[in-house]
């Protein structure tokens, strides 16, 4: 048992050497996983403040005017330049600006019966009109702000907004549970599978069952290296949300190993049902990108599953990757203990049992 | 432990795929320190023959004792005791000679040198390189050493010289040579004849499924003179190969 112990612990060192000496595979399960966290990390890492490109053409000099403008310089949302009628024409018709805002001639002037009537005249580019309605809107509020100073009406009605404390979620929050839960799919059905199948067909494996070592070793140890780097990746894939993009993660590291742990035992299954059952690359290929590609859009692991008709939500509710992303994402962005995925876990481990039994029927050590 | 002089005892064992009989009862015993070649075309179940013996493949019928273990019961004991080369040899990628001996010794719970190995099979300056990027003489030397690092009984080699150039071949006999003057049994299946007349003590020639002669090359040479058979042609007194060892030399290419 104990000289058992010591073949197999040489056995998954050997693994993990082979595994770091294999450059697509690193490729796949390490730098594309992180790749992705850095790439998604940084196309939303900005706060939103001037993510809307206004121009201002200023035409009237009066008071009111000018605050008006300024009003619209100080509201954090806009980046405001600005430019004469024309230029700003021109800048929107080539989508530099979002919006183009025209302060008229008669803007705030006195006349005969007081303060004359004007009329703030924008323009937005109709292939963005969620920005140019966004936009509308808050100038809108602006405007009625003025109506209402203007005319001293008393304020009838009035919006006040208390702030409450959260979490400040942001996308990297969503997104990073997910590539983990990715990245230990990938992980537990390719990068086994295809290792696995490289020995069978190559004869390496024929080689080793010369040996006393039991083969069931082998598999072992194939199991522990995806169980390590996977772990391994985890920390990482964490460290680079939290240090490098502002993640949250309000649960315990420890859950999130533990869940991810029991998502890696569920893949490997997968992988060890198809390295077994293959006899070649060209059978295993197609059986795994079934099973993991509708996985990659359906799980919900890039964006949620909310938009989704009814029934497909019923339906990819039971997929493992589902189970794996949602336990994962609960448990960094919930802050929830592993009693709270109870439902995750067991539907994780009960894909384990599945594909569990049938790589035990199909498996062909030749 | 008392050595047993008999080192593999086969007794009559068969074996079926599906409605082929592939071995219809093999029987032979290899005596301690001994070279036993197996020859026979190709199918004629040498391969299969030597996998049941490794413990490799399920035996239908019939017996067979390792150093007095026997491998249907306990393949496990006979693997620690033998040394085994397949036919097609492949090992792990990405790890390089030296880390692959290491891996095989510690599979059989021996902390072994690994240069050491690699000085016995000429093979010392290859220590960083991997598996793939040896030559085919290279690679089965290589083969050869990894059958080494539990100090067998007895090592089997099945084909070992099979597409080697002749200068590859007689340095793998001068292995085999080696392997055997430190007392380890060796039991080695070819194609070649002159190769099972210069290294086997006993040859067991096999044709479909059976041994249809087994004793020392001279005594089946003997036997067959005394048969009546006449040469096509008076006996040479050098082969074609030796024409070519004495034009290219005996110095390995790889």
């Amino acid at each position: 048992m104990k000289r058992n112990l010591q073949a197999l612990k040489s056995l998954t060192a050997a693994s993990i050497k082979m595994y770091f000496r294999n450059v697509s595979a690193v490729f796949f399960t390490m730098v594309i996983p992180i790749l992705l966290v850095v790439i998604f990390g940084v196309l939303n890492s900005g706060d939103g403040s001037g993510s809307i490109h206004i121009a201002v053409t200023n035409k009237s000099n009066t008071e009111v005017a000018k605050s008006f403008d300024t009003t619209l310089k100080s509201i954090k949302t806009f980046k405001v330049d600005t430019l004469s009628e024309s230029e700003a024409r021109d800048k929107l018709g080539k989508g530099k600006i979002d919006l183009q805002v025209i302060i008229p001639a008669d803007f705030g002037a006195t006349g005969a019966a007081g303060l004359q009537p004007g009329t703030v005249q924008a323009y937005y580019n109709q292939g963005k009109p969620q920005t140019g309605q966004t936009a509308g809107l808050i100038i809108n509020q602006v405007v009625s702000q003025f109506n209402a100073k203007v005319t001293n009406a008393p304020q009838i009605y009035a919006f006040k907004s208390t702030a409450v404390k959260t979490n400040n979620l942001g996308y990297i929050d969503y997104l990073l549970p997910g590539i983990i839960a990715l990245t230990i799919m990938q992980l537990g059905i390719f990068s086994v599978a295809f290792a696995f199948i490289s020995f069978k067909t190559s004869g390496a494996l024929r080689r080793l069952q010369a040996t006393p070592l039991h083969p069931i070793n082998f598999l072992i140890a194939q199991g522990a290296t995806r169980v390590l780097i996977g772990m391994g990746q985890v920390i990482i894939l964490l460290g680079i949300g939290i240090y490098g993009f502002n993640m949250h993660l309000i649960g315990s590291l420890f859950n999130m190993l533990i869940m991810a742990f029991i998502g890696t035992l569920t893949f490997l299954a997968f992988g060890f049902a198809i390295a077994g059952w293959a006899k070649d690359e060209n059978q295993a290929a197609p059986v795994a990108n079934l099973i993991t590609f509708p996985m990659l859009f359906l799980s919900g692991a890039f964006f949620p599953r909310d938009a989704f008709p009814t029934y497909l939500q019923k339906i990819t509710d039971y997929m493992p990757l589902t189970f794996l992303s949602d336990g994962l994402r609960r448990i960094a962005n919930e802050g929830v203990g592993l009693w709270a995925v109870s439902g995750d876990i067991l539907g994780l481990l009960i894909w384990a049992l599945i594909s569990g039994v049938i790589a035990i029927r199909v498996f062909k050590w030749e | 432990m008392a050595k047993v002089k008999t080192v593999l005892k086969v007794k009559n064992i068969k074996k079926a795929y599906g409605d082929f009989q592939a071995v219809k009862g093999v029987s032979f015993e290899v005596a301690r320190g001994e070279v036993f070649g197996i020859l026979g075309p190709n199918g004629a179940g040498k391969t299969t023959t030597l996998e049941m013996i490794e413990g490799m493949r399920s035996i239908d019928s019939g017996s067979v004792m390792v150093d007095g273990i026997n491998v249907a019961e306990e393949p496990y004991k006979v693997k620690e005791r033998i040394g085994v080369q397949l036919q097609s040899s492949s090992f792990f990628t990405n790890l390089n000679l030296v880390e692959l001996l290491k891996l095989f010794g510690d599979l059989y719970h021996e902390s072994i040198h690994p240069m050491h190995l690699l000085r016995e099979v000429n093979l010392e300056e290859k220590a960083k390189s991997k598996a793939k990027d040896l030559s085919g003489g290279q690679r089965q030397r290589f083969s050869i050493a990894t059958t080494l690092v539990n100090q067998p009984v007895v090592v089997f080699l099945d084909e070992p010289t099979t597409g080697l150039d002749p200068q590859a071949r007689r340095n793998l006999w001068d292995l085999v040579k080696q392997i055997q003057s430190n007392g380890t049994t060796v039991v080695i299946t070819t194609h070649y004849m002159e190769e099972a007349e210069v290294l086997c003590d006993r040859i067991a020639i096999m044709d479909d499924g059976k041994i249809v002669a087994l004793d020392t090359p001279a005594k089946l040479i003997d036997q067959l003179l005394k048969r009546g058979f006449k040469p096509r042609k008076s006996i040479a007194k050098a082969t074609l190969e030796d024409v070519f060892i004495d034009l290219t030399g005996k110095e390995l290419r790889d």
